[in-house]
């Protein structure tokens, strides 16, 4: 099939080598599971357990709170210990269900029992997605089962599972295609079984070709599951630029992939899906790259809800000259305060800077040029420089007229500007106020 | 407590890119030319660069001491500045020209204004238009006249030949970066580092085209255009100072509008002015304009105001897409269609400039008012130029009793169909010939009507009378726009006088003053160009004159 190239992108030093000959490493909590009651888009769960209740593992511990929100699953067994605000990785407190785990990992009732794909019908199969709280793992945390519902289910042409893996450091989704091809396939089988009139498309930068192999020889039984290359090149791996990938459409402004007539997940989600299906078993553990400056970077399996200190200790604790910790990786990554946080289902890796270019940048920042390279690196088509005066300006107005909430926050822009300009966080700020803005704008005008 | 980290917004990475390696990149791409140009030139033109970079950065230096900024000499600016003020400096200039240009550049023309980033037009440029303003004659002194293309234009309408290949390679007289070959090896590098984009050296390139085969004088000519498209500062304007970021506009959009605005003007100044550098002022007006541009040419981005399944509904087309197909396209463009209405405001990323089109009209119709005056009182005004041509005929004729005109004279004028007369005078032209008659009609003496183009601010006319002997008897100058206090100095008696009463084949100028023989005219003191002029035209009415009234 004819893949689309995107405008744009950048190309930063990707920096996988270091763990991506790594296989998965099992790493369980050892004596407590911290598990935010937040960890996808929409609201928080709600609980359906009390301190001191006997849990375990794929025990549904909280439910979703209306159409956008996802179902909380304990990853371990043992009691509840607290039901209360502990840090997370947003730098705040917020309400966790935390278990003191007994260290056996039993398994509630039916979780790990295989239900044949073919005895299922598409609604059983999206009930069973959105029960075992499977979200999109690839950092949004985007409720999986409301992708699977559609307004026109009809008009979804492409199932693509996004193996791209644009972010620099980060290796667990080129594992995952390694060690369990299968998986995957078996999710996107399970979407092409909600979408009967869909195909299967997984798509993987040109830099893994391994991957691209394995998945290749893997889909090969399913004449309606293909294989693409993309150009690697930051950051193809976003929504939209993988929409126009593989259909040549644009996702209009504020609009979602399907109304491209594509759904789009992860390849760690769709792994998880089809263990939610075929096997029942919801989503508790997930691939974790800790990479950067630590002493033994590794991928490893962890259980959602297991703290970052535990698993940078199996990594072989940080390196001394650690200056900065990320979230993902360094386009997109949250900088943490420390390492005493959860992780979280939308969690893809810990990645250790020893050198914060940030810092560095923000001591030499100098007047913009108006050199264009941001504009150019842009891969929605904005003029960031313009859209940066607007922010200094706090012009909203010319904020919005720039499409400057079209913005999807990749970095690209701050990562060429040879004058150093804080873009990105800039844009930020500026974005969610220009949004409530057009809002209330709107709401005026319409009356 | 713990280790503390630092925390901040993504990116976290940043390119190794930065604004001092930006302007290297300029520096590094001037290399050829500015090499070229030392050894094209000998050592006067090394002093000039030299001159003019030091003193940019020490003026940078300077600024940034008294202003209490922080030290701005290593961001490379300056030294971008200063080399490409020296490039477009005629090589033999003194020294303190390039020292006075660059003070002007980057004291009022960039720090004045915020410094680097923040000028809103190209401090080189504005350096070199200051230069020209305040001291024009040396500016414009080229041994030949190189860097204008009036030189090698004028060789070409009078049927000469230029040698491009030579203009190309850089072997002519000009300014110092007058390597047409190193400025495009420069102009290739800065594009191949992305320093550059294509956009403005494209669009610039084909406008100035477009207008000068369309509107020259010399219609669809290839050679025409290859002479004006190497000769002068154009390609040193395209690639090195439009492309100037700071002061071009932002989206590629806005980068072919100022292109082909530089283009335009660029060509307009070359046909329509007498001005030996329109490209410099081609480029600083069009900068002006970039704010305006900015402003108003918003891109689309992505997934607005295009309809969806863009790209599909092109690839279907190319591929004869099938009625199923075409009717998924329209699905989309219906969806698309409606979501745009469901945008609202932000989705129309167009808008139209009222006020622009407001001041547009306006100038419209001053332009149109004046237009109509114009017609209106044409007669008038002819009327008054024929009794002024009349008067000035009278003038060099004061021994006839009237003025008339003779058949075969008249013919013979005609003949020449307008063109450039002979290949020796520059460009000037045999306008008119009368006969000065006596009371009872018999021929007493000629009168030419000459032009130059030459003159400082173009054209300059005189009437040019003789006696049947083949004396001068003067000149009366009918147009005449140059300098005041300097070119106009021509319209003296005692200049005139040495056109009268004096039998030569041809006058010789004497730029130092000084002349002895009645061959020799002393030039006014500075107004060569005007001085020059004026010879010219009249050897051309010597030589026609030769040629048709004697014998």
């Amino acid at each position: 099939m004819k893949i689309f190239q995107v405008r744009g992108g950048v190309h930063p030093k990707a920096h996988k080598e270091q763990t991506k000959d790594k296989p998965f490493v099992t790493v369980l909590p050892k004596d407590e599971v911290i598990i935010p009651l937040s960890q996808h888009t929409g609201r928080p769960a709600k609980p359906v357990v009390k301190r001191n209740d006997q849990v375990f593992a794929g025990q549904l511990i909280a439910e979703a709170d209306g159409f956008i929100s996802a179902n909380i699953i304990s990853s371990c067994s043992g009691k509840v210990k607290a039901i209360e605000p502990r840090m997370t990785d947003a730098g705040t407190m917020a309400e966790c269900i935390v278990i003191a785990s007994d260290g056996e990992f039993k398994n509630a009732p039916g979780v790990g029992e295989e239900t044949p794909l073919d005895t299922l019908t598409p609604s059983e199969i999206i009930e069973k997605i959105k029960r075992g709280g499977v979200v999109g793992m690839g950092g949004a945390g985007f409720p999986t089962h409301v992708k699977m519902m559609p307004p026109k289910p009809e008009e979804i042409k492409y199932i693509i599972a996004n193996g791209a893996e644009c972010e620099p450091y980060i290796t667990c989704d080129h594992r995952l295609m390694l060690e369990k091809p299968e998986e995957i396939i078996g999710g996107l089988l399970c979407c092409l079984k909600i979408f009967p009139g869909a195909k299967g498309v997984v798509v993987i930068e040109d830099n893994k070709p391994d991957a691209i192999g394995v998945m290749k020889a893997a889909a090969e039984p399913y004449p309606n599951i293909e294989v693409e290359a993309l150009k690697t090149c930051y950051p193809q791996g976003g929504e939209r630029n993988i929409v126009y990938s593989v259909t040549g459409q644009y996702i209009a402004s504020g609009a979602l992939p399907a109304s491209c007539g594509c759904v789009v997940d992860n390849v760690g989600t769709l792994a998880a899906i089809y263990r939610a299906v075929v096997w029942n078993e919801p989503l508790m553990e997930r691939g974790f790259t800790v990479t950067g400056a630590v002493a033994n970077p590794g991928n490893f399996m962890v259980r959602i809800g297991t703290p970052l200190s535990e698993v940078v200790e199996a990594a072989g604790g940080l390196n001394d000259d650690a200056q900065k910790l990320l979230f993902g990786g360094p386009m997109m990554g949250v900088a943490l305060p420390g390492i005493d946080v959860p992780i979280k289902k939308a969690n893809n890796a810990l990645t250790v800077l020893s050198d914060d270019e940030v810092a560095r940048a923000e001591a030499k920042q100098e007047n913009c040029i108006r050199c264009g390279r941001c504009t150019r690196a842009c891969p929605m088509g904005l003029i960031p420089q313009q859209m940066a005066v607007a922010c200094e300006r706090k012009d909203l107005d010319r904020f919005i007229q720039l499409h400057g909430v079209d913005c999807m926050l990749c970095g690209s822009c701050t990562y060429v500007c040879p004058a150093k300009r804080p873009l990105t966080p800039m844009f930020k700020q500026m974005k969610p106020v220009a949004m409530g803005y057009m809002r209330a704008k709107q709401a005026k005008g319409g009356k | 407590m713990a280790k503390l980290f630092n925390v901040s917004s993504s990116p976290h990475f940043r390119s190794e890119h930065t604004v001092g390696r930006e302007m290297w990149n300029v520096v590094l791409a001037l290399m050829p030319a500015t090499i070229f140009g030392v050894y094209h030139f000998g050592l006067h033109a090394l002093l000039v660069i030299l001159t003019s970079v030091l003193s940019a950065t020490f003026f940078e230096f300077l600024y940034d001491y008294i202003a209490h900024k922080p030290n701005t000499l290593w961001d490379g600016s300056a030294i971008v500045t200063g080399l490409l003020l020296a490039l477009c400096l005629s090589p033999t200039v003194p020294l303190f020209i390039p020292f006075i240009g660059s003070m002007f550049a980057i004291i009022v023309a960039k720090n004045f204004f915020g410094g680097l980033g923040k000028n809103f037009m190209n401090p080189a440029l504005a350096g070199r238009v200051f230069l020209i303003i305040s001291f024009g004659k040396l500016m414009t002194d080229y041994a030949v006249d190189g860097m204008s293309s009036a030189t090698p234009l004028a060789t070409l309408n009078g049927g000469g030949t230029v040698d491009i290949m030579k203009m190309y390679l850089g072997f002519a007289t000009g300014h110092i970066g007058v390597s047409i070959l190193c400025l495009l090896i420069g102009g290739i590098f800065l594009l191949a580092t992305g320093t550059i984009t294509w956009q403005i050296p494209v669009a610039s390139t084909i406008m100035f085209a477009i207008v000068l085969l369309a509107f020259g004088p010399a219609g669809f000519d290839p050679q025409y255009l290859l002479v004006q498209l190497v000769g002068g500062g154009f390609v040193l304007g395209i690639f090195f100072m439009a492309t100037d970021p700071v002061s071009s506009p932002m989206s590629s959009e806005g980068q072919l509008i100022f292109g082909a605005l530089v283009g335009l003007l660029a060509a307009l100044f070359r046909l329509k002015s007498s001005m030996t550098d329109g490209m410099s002022y081609a480029i600083i007006i069009a900068n002006l304009f970039t704010p305006l541009i900015d402003k108003y040419v918003v891109v689309h981005p992505w997934g607005v105001g295009k309809p969806a399944g863009f790209a599909e509904a092109k690839a279907a087309a190319k591929a004869k897409a099938q009625t199923e197909k075409a009717a998924e396209k329209a699905q989309a463009a219906a969806e698309a269609a409606e979501k745009a209405k469901n945008a609202g405001p932000v989705a129309k990323s167009f808008t139209f400039p009222v006020s622009a089109a407001i001041l547009c009209a306006i100038t419209l119709i001053a332009g149109g008012a004046l237009a109509g005056v114009n017609l209106m009182t044409a007669d008038t005004i002819k009327a008054n130029q024929e009794a002024a041509a009349l008067a000035a005929y009278e003038a060099v004729q004061p021994q006839a009793d009237h003025i008339g005109y003779d058949d075969d004279l008249t013919a013979a004028v005609e003949a020449l169909g307008g063109e450039v007369y002979g290949t020796s005078y520059g460009r000037a032209y045999i306008n008119e010939g009368c006969v000065g008659l006596d009371a009872s009609g018999n021929i007493v003496g000629y009168a030419f009507n000459v032009s130059s183009m030459d003159g400082y601010d173009g054209e300059v006319s005189m009437s040019v009378g003789f006696d049947t002997e083949g004396t001068l008897l003067g000149i009366s100058f009918t147009t005449l726009n140059e300098t005041a206090g300097m070119g106009m100095l021509v319209d003296t008696d005692s200049w005139k006088a040495q056109f009268k009463d004096v039998k030569v084949d041809s006058f010789t100028l004497i730029k130092a003053g000084g002349s002895t023989a009645d061959d020799e005219i002393d030039s006014v003191s500075g107004a060569s160009t005007t001085s020059g002029a004026v010879v010219n035209a009249v050897n051309a009415a010597i030589d026609f004159y030769q040629k048709n009234c004697i014998g």
